[in-house]
């Protein structure tokens, strides 16, 4: 393997869907700035990222704890009543032995939550600090490719047609962590609304070269 | 008379980092100086990859339409849904915008995906000369509305989890769910498996 390959200058940046060849434009913050060709959205740069991705993340890493124990949806049946949140789903599921399913449900909408929080949560931490850490681009790249199977807003509109599901049958009652559901998800929205990618991966190729 | 093309960064002799965006020098098999990931081009065997996953995806939706989702007891009498039936008995149930809502994600999404991937395919396998703004755009659609077909299966978890009084009132999920699960994680990786760029290498005039 070669040794690492110098850095094109800065003058041309390419667009990721039609590899046209640009002139990086900066836009204000607020602005965005896209394609020529394809309208790929190049930049939307956020002011203060760092920061708000800081905040955000770390309010979202304790919002998880409520919303994974506390109980969100409850139901009374018959004068039997159950309460669910996202782990009684999983738990259900592999009782039926439907494994495969469980395992994807028990990612999506807890663990890679948890998991892009915590990461979103140690980049702003390192960029804010201007700490050097050669793991950065690794995470920067997890958080990237991991951000599409987290699906907390899909699961909330599940919640939405159980619930209209079973309207008709039992006495529902919502219970804390629904709440903490809702906020997580809004804050979950707002992170990765205010993570700008492009300046989160300019800040950390000026933090490696160093 | 064709227009002048634009100058792609592939032509002038740079390669795009798939992760970090970084502009570099073409040289493959060489590692990216800010991620440290291999660079390449495009992204390798995108379209063998895709059709892989689109295949295996298509022979996973007989299955996910055929077998029951799920089997709901309600006072000792047992009724299997296939995701089709399910909606049926949303609308029988006067509950149309919510039949609706999974009839779009449960199986106009993933059919979608099915054929708007395959239509990619072949127009970059046949180079071609489309509208490629428009084709990528689509591609775009299919990448975002992926996950949302994941709604069936997550509502299927709270029902199995909530409604679980033996005998009386139980929802049971069926084998199609694995099916139905398996479809929308092929067809997500096969979304990100296909490289929008071949849709441009192609043409011969640029917008
Ligand atoms: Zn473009
Ligand atoms: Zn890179």
């Amino acid at each position: 393997m070669s040794l690492a390959l110098s850095l094109a200058p800065l003058a041309y940046v390419a667009c990721p869907e039609c590899d046209l060849l640009l002139n990086p434009v900066v836009p204000e913050p607020g602005d965005k700035a896209y394609c020529p060709r394809c309208g790929y959205l190049l930049q939307r740069p956020r002011k203060r990222s760092i920061e708000r991705t800081l905040a955000l993340s770390l309010t979202g890493l304790i919002l998880i704890v409520p919303a994974n124990l506390l109980p969100m949806v409850g139901i009374k049946i018959f004068g039997n009543s159950q309460d669910g949140n996202l782990w009684t789903g999983v738990s259900a599921l592999f009782k039926e032995d439907m494994w495969a399913v469980a395992v994807l449900v028990l990612l999506s909408s807890v663990l890679l939550p948890l998991v892009n929080l915590g990461l979103a949560f140690l980049i702003g931490f390192h960029l804010f600090m201007h700490k050097a850490n050669n793991q950065l681009a690794r995470w920067m790249h997890w958080y990237e490719h991991l951000n599409e199977w987290a699906m907390l807003e899909v699961y909330a509109l599940g919640i939405i047609v159980a619930c209209v599901k079973l309207a008709g049958m039992a006495e529902l009652r919502f219970g804390l962590g629904l709440f903490a559901f809702i906020g997580l998800l809004i804050v979950n929205a707002m992170l990765s609304n205010e993570l700008d990618c492009y300046f989160f991966w300019q800040r950390i190729a000026q933090l490696t070269k160093k | 008379m064709l227009k002048k093309p634009l100058k792609t960064a592939f032509m002038q002799g740079f390669i795009r980092c798939h992760d970090c965006g970084s502009l570099l020098k073409s040289d493959p098999k060489c590692l990216c100086p800010v991620c440290g990931h291999h660079v390449s081009a495009r992204k390798p065997n995108s379209v063998q990859y895709t059709l892989a996953l689109i295949i295996s995806a298509l022979c996973l939706y007989i299955p996910a339409n055929i077998f029951p989702i799920m089997s709901v007891t309600q006072l000792g009498v047992a009724e299997t849904h296939t995701i089709v039936g399910g909606i049926v008995a949303l609308i029988q149930s006067d509950m149309v915008p919510i039949a609706l809502l999974v009839l779009i994600a449960s199986i106009l999404v993933p059919l979608m995906k099915l054929l708007g991937l395959s239509l990619l395919l072949l127009c970059v396998h046949y180079r071609w000369q489309v509208n490629a703004r428009l084709f990528t755009r689509l591609y775009r659609v299919i990448a975002f509305v992926g996950r949302w077909s994941m709604l069936d299966i997550f509502m299927i978890s709270i029902l199995v989890a909530l409604v679980d009084l033996r005998g009386v009132a139980q929802v049971i999920a069926g084998p199609a769910a694995t099916a139905f699960a398996g479809v929308v994680v092929l067809t997500m990786l096969a979304a990100k498996s296909f490289d929008p760029r071949l849709i441009w290498d192609h043409q011969l005039s640029y917008e």
